[in-house]
């Protein structure tokens, strides 16, 4: 019955794949266009679960509204970041706001413990058994899960690739100065990447939360995760992130039906090393002169 | 959802101002020696929140009992609380606090392993005593100078405990996973050793990598062996999802897991439907001793709830060190009087439930073997006393208690 596992394994890979898709785009988005890997990525995903259970045990809301809620904030939360420090530092070199955003996720996390404390909260949805067909299993949460990132994810692309404003986005990707010169207002596509940015953090991590349980590393701990399938996919290109984080999750699970649970991390880090060896630019990253 | 931590730090602080006052009040009886100060370490807030407010009660109590029958060879106790957080950076800070600035002789009441072994340079540097409730083996074989006492069971004896049950309720084919450091992956293969010296076999033994998002594969790859029960080397997060995951598949299992993971927190988070059946394995207090019926008499009057082992374990650190303390002399060093604790609680000596009945014995020049409300107190050479066992069931979402088996 290898197939049958093979099945699930691939199943579970895929579902844990579009979700962390969420949070790797929001990366890859941040380097594309502003130039600097977002370190505080996870922790703002924490801050989103948070907010759900918040909303939920404090003010008895609704799931939905809690969502949206966590989606609104953490983009509130992103673009209040960008406001008072990414701004700033727009001219200065990535190593300057890579630091920056260490210490913002340094920040948002403490400030969740010191109100939340240790211990793990969980975001309540009721737990329904899978469908089994001849053992190959589908849980029908995840499948919401699974439909909630696509159906975001589709959006993203057709924001990118359909709308003025996405191709302004793309603009200032290619040559900030050059879109600058030709009239468009850089600090706005900044303003609607960061906001896009804390949306997909939000819903990411609530996804997360509701999958797993809430504790405050909870996104901290996926950084190392997002950053490797951002590299895998070619960084800056939204659709390799995708890709890159699919192929991660599908092979780890893949992988840890014959090796160890413990090389499952291991396998997929090979993995990457692979592709890199034989495409450095990654999936479908474009090579870049140096000027 | 949401743990009860019983205490913020606000209430924290007047407690330990309150008892400071209420021992400065106690001592107008004349003494001529100094007092012994003694560190209470205890886990007031974070995840140990829910237990260590109950150990420091137990700590005022014992403390209240050896000061009211006239202090340890004349010396009277005086209590410096501290809270850890239930983390090793607050720990140490806070150790450092009470080993040089308030200069104490012994720190009582540690809750977890990560603690005990963050603050145990520190209070090895200095030479003085620490008590804890920690399991993790790591403690035993790194204490070399014989100055850190357990009074909870070895997360190694946990195992052993998990596979007499799972062999007395008559399960064949038992499945492992443990989560993947040092301490759980030592309680899980103590679980394989112990089932397979009758030369069964477990169906198969997965170590689980921490903080993963799912653990729906490595569950799948267990399942697939069909175990009827599976032993859960986990903390409470990764329990969770896995038993979401488990529950989720609609495979029959049994699971049996530590206390400290499968307890009334787990219950509230996944509901009875889920938890029905598990069975949860923990320390108990020995309630059938003297010590304990006096202790949780006092407990409840003081708490209005029973005291469960941490705070029972907690009364006992302080009436073996005080009798200790006792039988070394006042003037002892730390040491000499860590050198005590094994010899007032072991035979031949003549039984004893309370610090006043040791005290007296003891001046007398008799042997003692103090038989706390926690265990009987046998300390291993490595230090440390095991309590009986508690195997409890989730009927619904209650913990049932259904036996008590007694491992050392």
């Amino acid at each position: 019955m290898i197939w049958v596992d093979l099945a699930n394994a691939t199943i579970n890979g895929i579902v844990i794949g579009l979700l962390l898709a969420l949070p790797a785009l929001a990366v890859t988005l941040v380097f594309g266009i502003a130039r600097f890997p977002n370190a505080a990525t996870g922790d703002f995903m924490t801050f989103g679960a948070y907010t759900v259970v918040a909303a939920k045990s404090l003010l008895a809301l609704p799931l939905a509204i809690g969502v949206a809620m966590a989606c609104a904030l953490t983009a509130l939360l992103s673009l209040f970041f960008y406001w008072w420090v990414f701004r700033a530092l727009v001219r200065r070199s990535p190593v300057a706001s890579l630091i920056v955003s260490i210490g913002i996720a340094l920040v948002v996390r403490s400030t969740i413990t010191f109100f939340a404390g240790q211990s793990q909260y969980t975001i309540e949805v009721p737990l329904v058994r899978a469908w089994n067909f001849d053992g190959v299993r589908i849980v029908p949460t995840d499948l919401y899960i699974a439909g909630v990132a696509v159906t975001a994810l589709v959006l993203t692309f057709c924001l990118l690739h359909l709308t003025p404003l996405g191709r302004r986005m793309r603009a200032v990707a290619d040559n900030m100065e050059l879109a600058r010169a030709s009239g468009i207002n850089v600090g706005r596509v900044m303003i609607t990447l960061f906001a896009i940015v804390g949306f997909y953090c939000g819903l990411g991590g609530v996804l997360i939360g509701i999958k797993a349980v809430v504790l405050p590393e909870l996104g901290w701990e996926l950084l190392l995760l997002l950053f490797a399938a951002v590299i895998l996919g070619g960084i800056g290109s939204p659709l390799g992130a995708i890709i890159g984080m699919l192929v991660f999750s599908v092979s780890q699970e893949i992988a840890s039906l014959w090796v160890g649970a413990s090389y499952k991390i291991v396998f997929a880090f090979f993995l990457l090393l692979g592709v890199l060896l034989l495409r450095p630019q990654g999936i479908l990253g474009k090579v870049r002169a140096v000027r | 959802m949401v743990e009860s931590f019983g205490f913020n730090r606000r209430q924290f602080g007047g407690l330990v101002a309150g008892l400071t006052a209420s021992l400065g009040a106690g001592s107008a009886w004349a003494q001529n020696t100094r007092p012994f100060k003694l560190g209470a370490l205890n886990s007031i807030t974070g995840a140990g929140g829910v237990y260590g407010p109950g150990m420091l009660e137990a700590i005022k109590l014992a403390v209240k009992e050896v000061n009211d029958a006239g202090g340890a060879a004349g010396r009277k106790f005086e209590i410096f609380a501290e809270d850890d957080q239930t983390r090793a950076d607050a720990a140490v800070l806070a150790a450092k606090k009470l080993v040089e600035i308030t200069k104490v002789e012994a720190i009582v009441g540690i809750w977890p392993s990560a603690v005990q072994l963050a603050v145990m340079p520190i209070t090895n540097a200095a030479g003085i005593i620490t008590m804890n409730t920690s399991g993790a083996p790591e403690i035993d074989e790194n204490d070399k100078l014989d100055l850190v006492w357990q009074f909870y069971g070895s997360n190694v004896i946990f195992g052993r405990a998990f596979a007499e049950t799972v062999r007395k309720l008559g399960y064949k084919r038992p499945g492992v996973m443990a989560f993947n450091n040092a301490t759980m992956l030592a309680q899980a293969r103590y679980f394989q050793k112990t089932w397979e010296e009758k030369g069964d076999k477990v169906v198969d033994f997965i170590p689980y990598e921490p903080n993963q998002t799912s653990y729906r594969t490595e569950l799948d790859r267990l399942l697939s062996k069909k175990p009827d029960i599976i032993s859960a080397s986990s903390y409470l997060p990764d329990l969770t999802i896995i038993l979401k995951e488990w529950y989720q598949s609609g495979i029959p299992c049994k699971f049996i897991a530590p206390g400290w993971s499968a307890n009334e927190t787990l219950a509230r988070t996944l509901g009875a439907d889920v938890v029905d059946g598990i069975l949860s394995v923990s320390n108990v207090p020995a309630t059938q001793n003297p010590a304990f019926k006096h202790f949780s008499s006092a407990f409840k009057a003081a708490t209005g709830r029973e005291p469960e082992t941490f705070a029972a374990a907690s009364y006992d650190m302080v009436i073996c060190l005080a009798l200790a303390l006792q039988a070394a002399g006042a003037e002892a060093t730390p040491a000499q009087i860590a050198s005590k604790i094994r010899t007032v609680a072991e035979q031949p000596g003549k039984k004893v439930s309370s610090f006043a009945e040791g005290r007296e014995l003891l001046l007398k020049g008799e042997k003692i073997d103090f038989d706390g409300a926690s265990a009987p107190l046998t300390f291993t050479p490595e230090g440390r006393s095991t309590p009986d066992f508690g195997i409890y069931e989730f009927q619904k979402d209650k913990l049932v208690l259904k036996e008590v088996i007694r491992l050392t």
